[in-house]
């Protein structure tokens, strides 16, 4: 019987050193391509776009932003940019009950509008809700509409210059863009240090507005350049000659005396259409324009149509006034030649010429 | 201000002109909420290119007594201490004949 060995099952095993059990694939990662995934197809044709350091929706700004006048300076800046026709007034000590007055009759007059354009004219825009009467701080408003005329920043953010190939992309070389300066080019919003120093920096430059933009100041603001609608502000809140109030029998709460003391003491000071500055008079032109834009896009293709014909017809005439000429002088030669035949066959024929 | 004893204000002015357009709308804004029921308020105003048209004002007080400003050269203090002056012999004659 041979002798039995008693050997720990360690030593069963294959000599071998021991070292760390490594699986055969992970072995292999660093070689194993196939299981990187692809990079976005806009990587690939410019780079990333560097990283930013300040949350995209907390972008630095000059001046504190937590402040109630850094959100109203957003706020008109916003207003500025999206109501192309606005119209200033002064508001003398209205009171509230006078406001809600004004506020409720001017609606109603708008959505008056707003239904006889949709009923009459097909158009269901309904611009009328858009439009709004608010009171602004003077001020704010002044720096605001500065930003908004001075400082045009390109708001298309642009494509990385940088190829991807480029060795400086993958390497943490810090690119113009990533420096965490609050100065940086590549924050274009309006509360930006950058918009702060465009609207202050030049004072020569002047947007025509700053003459009202002192005292109590009111606001109405159309989403669009609509005359009718801004026919119907008007006879509300500046009834004159041209755009009468309406009548009591018509409209009774507009004849309430809330709304009658409010409507007397805001003063129409003037009005801004698409950037630029029109006084009453102005405003009230825009207003009356009939028809509104569709008008007057009626009567421009009926005067271009009109030239076009008239020039048509110049053009023509020299052509037609030589054809009814030669037409004629055909006439003439075929009634002579008639004539000639008729007097011919009378007349022995002439003798043949020599050629 | 006192505009107790203030019973007519008659202005003419451009809004576009920096100087008196803006004296004559600040002291519009001065006036009380029920100003138009106490005084008789007339109020013209010129377009842009009348900006440089000489402004008006001119006020009416209780005795009678009219109150042209030169809105060249007054501001709006200057026409404040002028209307309070005037106002506080008024008043004065007011507690004293009770």
């Amino acid at each position: 019987m041979p002798p039995r060995l008693r050997l720990p099952p360690s030593q069963l095993r294959p000599a071998r050193p021991r070292t760390q059990y490594v699986c055969w694939q992970c072995r292999h990662a660093s070689l194993a391509s196939a299981t990187t995934p692809a990079p976005p197809l806009e990587q690939t044709i410019a780079a990333a776009p560097p990283i930013a350091r300040y949350p995209p929706t907390q972008p630095p700004s000059y001046k504190p932003p937590e402040f109630r006048k850094s959100q109203l300076h957003r706020q008109y800046q916003s207003t500025l940019r999206s109501s192309p026709l606005i119209l200033l007034f002064q508001h003398n000590n209205l009171k509230a009950t006078e406001w809600s007055g004004i506020r409720r009759e001017l609606s109603a007059a708008l959505r008056k509008v707003d239904d006889d354009l949709a009923k009459n004219a097909g158009d269901n825009a309904y611009v009328g809700n858009g439009m709004k009467l608010q009171i602004v701080q003077t001020g704010i408003f002044a720096s605001a509409l500065k930003v908004v005329e001075f400082w045009d920043p390109n708001f298309e953010p642009e494509a990385s210059t940088t190829h991807p190939t480029d060795p400086t992309t993958a390497s943490s070389t810090s690119v113009e863009d990533t420096k965490p300066a609050a100065r940086d080019p590549g924050f274009r919003h309006g509360l930006s240090a950058q918009a702060y120093q465009a609207a202050t920096k030049n004072k020569a430059l002047k947007h025509g507005l700053e003459p009202l933009l002192s005292g109590p100041l009111a606001l109405l603001t159309f989403p669009d350049v609509s005359p009718q609608h801004l026919k119907a502000a008007l006879s509300i809140l500046s009834p004159g000659p041209d755009f009468p109030a309406p009548k009591r029998r018509v409209n009774p709460g507009y004849h309430e005396k809330a709304v009658h003391d409010g409507v007397q003491k805001l003063m129409l000071l003037g009005a801004r259409v698409e950037g630029k500055v029109f006084d009453t008079q102005g405003a009230r032109w825009v207003g009356s324009i009939e028809g509104g834009l569709g008008g007057l896009r009626a009567q421009l293709v009926a005067m271009l149509s009109g030239i076009g014909a008239g020039i048509t017809n110049t053009l023509e005439a020299a052509g037609r006034s030589l054809y009814i000429t030669v037409e004629g002088r055909r006439g003439m030669l075929e009634e002579e030649e008639k004539g000639g035949k008729e007097g011919g066959e009378e007349q022995p024929p002439s003798p043949p010429t020599s050629a | 201000m006192i505009t107790k004893y203030i019973t007519a204000v008659s202005t003419a002015f451009s809004p576009f002109n920096a100087r008196t357009g803006k004296t004559v709308r600040n002291f519009l804004a001065l006036l009380p909420p029920n100003a138009r029921s106490k005084m008789a308020i007339d109020v013209k105003m010129f377009g842009q290119a009348e900006a440089e048209k000489p402004a008006s004002l001119s006020l009416k007080f209780k005795d009678g007594k009219e109150m042209p400003l030169d809105l060249e050269k007054m501001k709006l203090k200057d026409i404040q201490t002028e209307v309070d002056r005037h106002s506080r012999t008024l008043r004065r004659a007011e507690e004293l004949a009770g």
